[in-house]
């Protein structure tokens, strides 16, 4: 009998001649995407009402090139091909299908319209480490321009529109950083799945996010967003045309962040293998399925937010101008019944990275996989019902502040229990402390301190002090940055093996970590003295009176940089020097590891039968 | 997905394949519907707020609360005509050309109440007041509502037609597309009940 990757293999390379998706890629998208941009600008140029406002008929004119950029770039790449073919009643073919997954197209793959999850991951990954480069260089500008009171490295302004910059790109970046590359790569193995539920709506998210990213990046020549990545209203309405940038780059991703969300909750939902009970999914999967679960309700707040931000700049409704009868708080609403949930969009499946990665280097069962699902979900459960904690200062109602201090520090209980799962796990063990191991220290310590730090946000008496000072910004990069792009990095050295066939350079990756968590340290717990007595954030200079933390930070910065840099060294030398990995150099016992490297077309030879939990070190096989 | 059994990417049949769809759709229904009260969460927010009377300016327009229940009244009806097609799948495709009719009315007669709108300022071209700007949004979304169920409804029709599709697969489809138009139907209703509260 032969194997289903043998029937695969044993097939001739699909060549689909008379199909268009053949002579469809990158390029033609770049090309009818530019096209679509020029004619959409041109027209509307032409076309529009004279007695139009120069402010609105430029935002209009800008936003419909945008948008249309997106669409032409999709239907180059041939995005649309399988709804139409749908809609005319001629359905994409065995052998299109085939072709659409890339098989026997090497590296080409990469640059189509691909449907294989295992290609989408690995374009999701590069986009995560350019997304982050751009992010951090930018974050490396911004700490140049603070490293003393006076300096003259940027300008106010330009200031302005790197802290907002910074803020979406990384903010958008680490939505993905494990979703998008672990979550498509490597889930689908993890749950013994062939593919992902629906394989073409895996590339349509990848290429429309991707699409974001040149629109964003034209923010710069367009002057910029002066508003921070809150883009609070009504600045935002008032703001130049870079803001309009930011506005399609959010509707964009949000569109992007419901495709992927719907396909990862559809395939763990509906494609795991015979005998995956629920208590059996690895936890990684579990942790990922609630993050994005959480995404899909939480982003079209933000979407709508948008959506209004940009009808008052383009048709002159009055959302948020209290002259017409609209409200700033309206967009404040909006704006963080998304914004505090995504924080745990974020997190969530950094911290089950490195649940995944303790059982397997201390060779112990995780401790309490219960307890780590119920903190999970109530995390998830109680981070929608906190968002207004953001708005103590804002002049809103005060009474409320009440019920909304009491159901952020409520979160804390559910936080607790995931530590303790980790804690439990590494009790008594004696770890086997390779690369990603280190991660799960380095997130219980800067976890600690940036939960802790929060305690002190949430409680208004004390956000009256704290509030918009830098001690807020440290906070949440001790969660964001301490904690899920820990779990990430952790992440990536755990499954490179999986995702390359070779073994991350240990060496670097043992300096890279060093670099970055004491760099880590030295730039936030400077930022913490700053900000506690009193520096306020997103300004572009200071009092002499901070000058001496700010240096501190600044310093600190240099080392993360310096670390990262090591990092994506290893990752770019690993991946073609690197030492040919086994198939399961970590002894784990989830399912990715019981693939071969490279993963054939359709993962497994036999569909995998589960008959126990993916934890049980040191038990007796029953 | 292919009609083409001999080769699946999945492997899997085709109710399995119709089953998982549908479970797609319902979670993108999630989305819509959050996309949905964060619309009617800004409509009473600014109506229950009235910054400096904006909400319908003195002498001020309004649409009337009937107009609103006929917008969504073809969605409904689309629904409904959908329903009974499921159950008499051999006339699918006639009542399937109902349901496409129902939406592009909808469409124009949404298309219609928007480019007629009573509450512009001629000299500005600005919106009256905060109502006049939620309403505009609920009729976009409506009227995206309409646009995407009529390329639904023109395939569902178009592929009646045709001998070629796996009649299994396309009976989960019409379940999947049931659940969209009946979603729709539903936020029209809602769009309607807010609107109706002037």
């Amino acid at each position: 009998m032969t194997t289903l990757s043998q029937q695969v293999s044993n097939r001739p390379i699909p060549n689909p001649k008379k199909s268009l998706i053949t002579r469809l890629n990158m390029g033609t998208g770049l090309i009818v995407g530019i096209a679509f941009a020029l004619a959409t600008y041109y027209s509307m140029q032409t076309t529009l009402d004279d007695a139009t406002l120069n402010f609105q008929r430029n935002n209009q004119v800008l936003l419909a090139t945008m948008f249309m950029w997106s669409i032409g770039f999709l239907v180059g790449i041939g995005a649309f091909i399988g709804p139409f073919r749908w809609l005319i009643g001629k359905d994409l073919t065995a052998e299109e299908q085939l072709y659409l997954a890339g098989d026997g197209q090497g590296i080409k793959r990469y640059f189509k319209y691909c449907t294989d999850h295992k290609v989408v991951g690995i374009q999701y990954l590069w986009g995560v480490i350019a997304m982050l480069a751009v992010g951090g260089s930018m974050a490396m500008m911004i700490r140049t321009q603070l490293a003393q009171p006076g300096a003259k490295f940027i300008t106010p302004s330009i200031y302005n529109s790197l802290v907002g910059l910074h803020g979406i790109t990384m903010i958008v970046a680490m939505i993905i950083v494990a979703t998008g590359p672990f979550g498509n790569f490597i889930m689908p193995i993890m749950i013994g799945a062939a593919d992902m539920a629906f394989p073409r709506l895996n590339a349509l998210s990848w290429w429309v996010l991707f699409t974001a990213i040149p629109v964003l990046c034209s923010a710069w020549f367009l002057g910029g967003i002066p508003t921070g990545w809150t883009a609070y209203a009504p600045l935002s309405v008032q703001a130049g045309p870079g803001m309009n940038a930011f506005i399609a780059t959010i509707i964009i991703f949000a569109v992007s962040t419901a495709v992927a969300g719907a396909n990862i909750t559809a395939t763990v939902i509906s494609m795991r293998a015979k005998g995956m009970t629920w208590n059996r999914v690895p936890i990684f999967v579990i942790g990922a399925t609630i993050s994005v679960a959480l995404a899909v309700p939480a982003f079209p707040t933000f979407m709508v937010a948008m959506i209004q931000t940009a009808m008052d700049r383009t048709f002159l409704t009055g959302f948020f101008d209290s002259n017409v009868g609209g409200s700033g708080w309206l967009y404040a609403h909006l704006f963080w019944i998304m914004g505090h949930p995504e924080v745990y969009v974020i997190l969530l499946p950094g911290v089950a990275i490195l649940m995944e990665i303790v059982p397997v280097f201390v060779r112990k069962p995780l401790f309490s996989y219960t307890a780590a699902v119920v903190g999970f979900a109530g995390i998830a459960g109680l981070s929608v019902l906190v968002w207004a904690h953001h708005m103590y200062m804002s002049g809103w109602l005060p009474m409320l502040n009440g019920p909304f201090m009491v159901t952020t520090e409520m979160i804390s209980i559910p936080t607790g229990l995931i530590f303790l799962v980790i804690l439990g796990t590494l009790w008594n063990g004696k770890p086997w402390l390779k690369v990603p191991m280190l991660g799960v220290y380095a997130f219980l310590w800067n976890m600690l301190i940036g939960g802790i730090t929060g305690l002190y946000l949430s409680d208004v008496p004390a956000d009256n002090y704290l509030h918009g000072s830098m001690y807020v910004t440290a906070h949440f990069h001790y969660t964001l940055m301490g904690a899920a792009l820990t779990g990430a990095v952790a992440g990536l050295s755990y499954w490179y093996p999986k995702m390359t066939g070779r073994m991350l350079n240990e060496r670097a990756g043992y300096i890279s970590f060093w670099f970055v968590q004491i760099g880590f340290q030295i730039l936030y717990l400077g930022m913490f003295i700053a900000g506690a007595e009193g520096q306020p954030r997103r300004v572009s200079d200071y009092a002499q009176m901070y000058a001496n933390s700010n240096r501190i930070s600044t310093f600190g910065a240099y080392l993360i940089g310096t670390g990262f840099i090591v990092l994506l060294w290893a990752v770019i030398h690993s991946w073609r020097n690197g030492v040919i990995a086994p198939m399961n150099p970590w002894g784990a016992k989830t399912l990715e590891w019981t693939v071969p490297y490279p993963v054939p077309l359709v993962n497994f030879d036999t569909p995998p039968v589960v008959t126990s939990d993916p934890y049980g070190y040191g038990k007796a096989v029953k | 997905m292919s009609s083409d059994t001999k080769f699946h990417v999945h492997h899997d049949a085709p109710e399995v394949v119709g089953r998982r769809e549908r479970l797609g759709v319902r979670i993108l229904i999630v989305a819509d519907g959050s996309f949905l009260f964060a619309m009617i969460f800004t409509y009473f927010y600014l109506r229950n707020l009235n910054v400096n009377d904006g909400w319908i300016p003195k002498g001020g327009h309004t649409f009337s609360a009937a107009s609103g229940w006929m917008s969504i009244l073809p969605l409904v009806v689309a629904a409904i005509v959908h329903k009974f097609g499921q159950r008499n799948i051999k006339q699918i495709g006639n009542f399937s050309i109902i349901t496409l009719l129902a939406y592009l009315y909808g469409a124009y007669y949404q298309f219609h109440q928007m480019s007629n709108m009573p509450f512009i300022v001629k000299d500005t071209h600005a919106f009256e007041g905060s109502y006049a700007s939620t309403w505009v949004l609920i009729a976009g979304a409506n009227m995206f509502h309409y646009i995407l169920a009529a390329f639904i409804a023109l395939g569902l029709v178009i592929r009646a037609r045709r001998a070629s599709v796996d009649p299994t697969l396309e009976k989960w489809r019409m379940r999947t597309a049931s659940s969209w138009f009946t979603w729709i139907a539903i936020a029209g209703v809602i769009c309607a009940v807010t609107t109706s509260m002037i």
